[in-house]
This record gives C-alpha cells, sequence and structure tokens, in this order.
C-alpha cells in the first residue's frame, strides 16, 4: 500500500518536473546574470573614471586616512600645471597609484634635493621631454622624483578636482603655485 | 502624480513600439558597459604600424600591416610580465603606443646597444628593458633607457591576420640541420640565432 503510494508520488514529481519550461528558465537566469554583470561593470568604469580615490599621505593637504577625493581622469598632459595635485601609477610598482604634486615641467632644471639628504644639494636635472618632476608634500616621509627621478607624463592617471569627504572639509584644489621675482 | 507617470510610461512604449530601429539601438547601447569592461581588462584587436619588430610582426613579404590580439588579462591583471614577451606600452617619450619586447626585468645587467650612454646598466625596481627586433628601426629603451612596467598595458598573443601567419606566437625552434635549406628554413634559423644573441646581452638576476 505504502509503496504504491510511494510510487505515485514519485512518478507525480518527476512529471511535474519534466513538464517545467527549463530552457525559458535557463535562458531568463542566464540573461538576468548577463544583466547583473553589465551592471557591475557600469558601477566599475563610473568609480574608475569619474569617482573617488582614498587619500593616500600628502600631509598637511591630506590627512593619513578617511578622505575621499574627486579627481579628473579626462585630463591631457599638455593642461598640466605646476603646483597641480596629480594620481600618478608609482614607476616603482604597477599596482599601487600614489598622489604627488606637479613642481617641474618639460624644460626646467631643478634641484634634486636642496636639503641635501638624498642627493648633494647642488645637483641639478633638467626634465626631459614628456617627463614631470613630482614631489609629495611632506618630503620626509615621501618617496617621489628624488628617488626615481623625472616621471613620464604617460603614467599620470589624473588629477585631484576637490576633496568630497568628510563634508566638513570639502574643498576645491585650486592651482596656489606662486612665482617669486 | 501615479496617472501621469502610467500615462509617460504607456506613451514611451507606444513611441518605441512605432520607432523599431530606435528601440534596437538603444537596448544595444544598454550593453556598451560590458563591451568596454572586456576591451579593457580583456582582450583587444590592433593593428600594428611601422617596422621596429621586423622580422617578426610586419615582415617585408607581407603586404598587409597585421591584425593582432592583445592580451590586457594577462598585464592588468595578473601582472605577469617575462623576458621575451612581446608587448604594448605608451612610449616614455611622447605617450604613444608602441610595440616592443620585453627584454630584461628588474636586477637584471643588459649591455646596451649604441644610442645609450652607458655601456651596461641594471635594470631598476619595478623597471622593465624593451627593444624592438630590428634594432636599426626602432626607437626602445636604448634610447629612453628601462621603462617602468605601469607604462606596459598588454601583451601580444595571437597573430588574427595575414593569415599565411596566423596562430600564437611561439618561441623560435631550432631548424633541423639536415632538411633543405631553403628561404623558411634559413627565416627559422635566423630567428633563433637573433633571441641567442639577446640573451647573451643578458645577465639575469638570481
Amino acid at each position: 500500500m505504502l509503496n504504491i503510494r510511494l510510487a505515485q508520488v514519485v512518478r507525480d514529481v518527476s512529471r511535474r518536473l519534466r513538464d517545467k519550461p527549463w530552457g525559458n528558465i535557463a535562458r531568463s537566469t542566464g540573461l538576468k546574470t548577463l544583466h547583473l554583470i553589465n551592471i557591475a561593470c557600469a558601477a566599475h568604469l563610473f568609480v574608475e573614471h569619474v569617482g573617488w580615490v582614498a587619500g593616500p599621505s600628502m600631509l598637511p593637504t591630506m590627512s593619513v586616512t578617511g578622505e575621499s577625493v574627486l579627481e579628473n581622469r579626462m585630463v591631457s598632459p599638455e593642461n598640466l600645471q605646476r603646483g597641480d595635485l596629480v594620481t600618478i601609477t608609482s614607476p616603482l610598482n604597477p599596482t599601487r597609484i600614489v598622489c604627488k604634486r606637479i613642481l617641474g615641467l618639460p624644460g626646467d632644471v631643478i634641484c634634486v634635493d636642496p636639503t641635501g639628504t638624498l642627493a648633494p644639494s647642488t645637483e641639478h636635472v633638467l626634465v626631459p621631454k614628456n617627463h614631470i618632476w613630482l614631489s609629495g608634500d611632506n618630503a620626509a616621509f615621501s618617496r617621489d622624483s628624488r628617488t626615481y627621478g623625472p616621471v613620464s607624463m604617460a603614467l599620470v592617471r589624473g588629477r585631484l578636482v576637490a576633496r568630497v569627504w568628510p563634508p566638513s572639509k570639502f574643498t576645491v584644489f585650486r592651482n596656489n603655485f606662486n612665482f617669486i621675482d | 502624480m501615479l496617472r501621469t507617470l502610467k500615462y509617460l510610461r504607456s506613451s514611451c512604449g507606444e513611441f518605441m513600439k512605432a520607432h523599431q530601429t530606435l528601440r534596437r539601438t538603444l537596448q544595444s547601447l544598454l550593453w556598451l558597459p560590458l563591451g568596454i569592461t572586456f576591451v579593457e581588462y580583456f582582450y583587444t584587436l590592433k593593428s600594428i604600424r611601422g617596422r621596429s619588430m621586423q622580422p617578426t610582426l610586419n615582415p617585408d613579404s607581407s603586404s598587409w600591416r597585421d591584425v593582432v590580439l592583445f592580451d590586457r588579462f594577462a598585464i592588468r591583471i595578473l601582472r605577469k610580465y617575462e623576458r621575451g614577451d612581446i608587448v604594448a606600452l605608451q612610449s616614455p617619450t611622447d605617450s604613444k603606443l608602441v610595440v616592443k619586447r620585453i627584454v630584461a626585468l628588474q636586477g637584471d645587467m643588459v649591455k646596451t646597444l649604441p644610442p645609450y650612454p652607458d655601456v651596461e646598466i641594471r635594470v631598476p625596481q619595478g623597471h622593465a628593458w624593451v627593444e624592438g627586433d630590428e634594432a636599426f628601426h626602432s626607437e626602445d629603451s636604448n634610447t629612453f633607457g628601462p621603462v617602468p612596467l605601469a607604462l606596459i598595458e598588454s601583451k601580444l598573443s595571437f597573430v588574427v591576420w595575414p593569415l599565411a601567419r596566423y596562430g600564437p606566437i611561439r618561441k623560435p625552434s631550432s631548424p633541423n640541420p639536415n632538411d633543405p635549406r631553403d628561404p623558411a628554413w634559413r627565416i627559422k634559423k635566423a630567428a633563433v640565432e637573433r633571441e641567442q644573441w639577446r640573451n647573451s646581452r643578458i645577465t639575469i638576476a638570481q
């Protein structure tokens, strides 16, 4: 009696499973996952090209952690100016992105290290074509052009536009470079 | 409020029904992020210009420009840089995309070729020494020095066109000395000798 009932249940379930439109279900789930991946890609592209950068150590311009800045990725190398804050891919490690200030443009003659700690204070360098000289604002704790020399403009990712987080410290980074006559 | 929304939606739907081509274009545009991400992080097709990688790419015997498949995944995600790989990189002197071969990686000693001021150089940390296969027509590390790895953006993995050389890039192998010494044999032999000469100029770091 029980056996017959069990067999009936099994037959019933198997028929129901067989009658389901499996092809349609597979197609619609596939399409849904593709849409999800597409949305994830869109979000990634937004974050990469429009979005935020967590603040690296650029004391006193930026604190060590907990700050976000807006970055302009569409900056052309000719429009870079001395004093601009830029993000570059580190020439020492391709997985690291660092933030520095531009000190010299192509053709400038730059004193490598006026304090004389990393290089003799008399050593001067001519910045070559399509290269820039970078420096961190916190000279004592910064690895910049003093260690790796002039950096190719092809490594520049973008220019910092404004600090947007925390909201109380919102600032637009304007060029504050002054010539001394 | 709800009624205006409903009205807008229905009129929009009617408009789209009336303009099928517009609907199709919009629907395909919806997939743009997926396409862009694929090209940026996986594979892209490009045609090669110039003679700096002769005779591996764009040989004189070919009347077309080579069309090749570049693999960005291996470089941008896996970060696999290997000596002997043909890579596309941004030239440090003018930011244009050039195709060269990685000769040496960080720590290696390289004997340089004429335009470079020093006879021998150690490749610094995070840098690579790149050269074109045709030294005479190539602006490479011998003119601009070692390049940061971050400038390398993709690795050449496959020749698509012309069909005569269709296939993945292979390491040159020595031809059989007993075979007839026809042009194909000599081309193979020359490729092997070029590789030996290239390798003889570097001392690989331990």
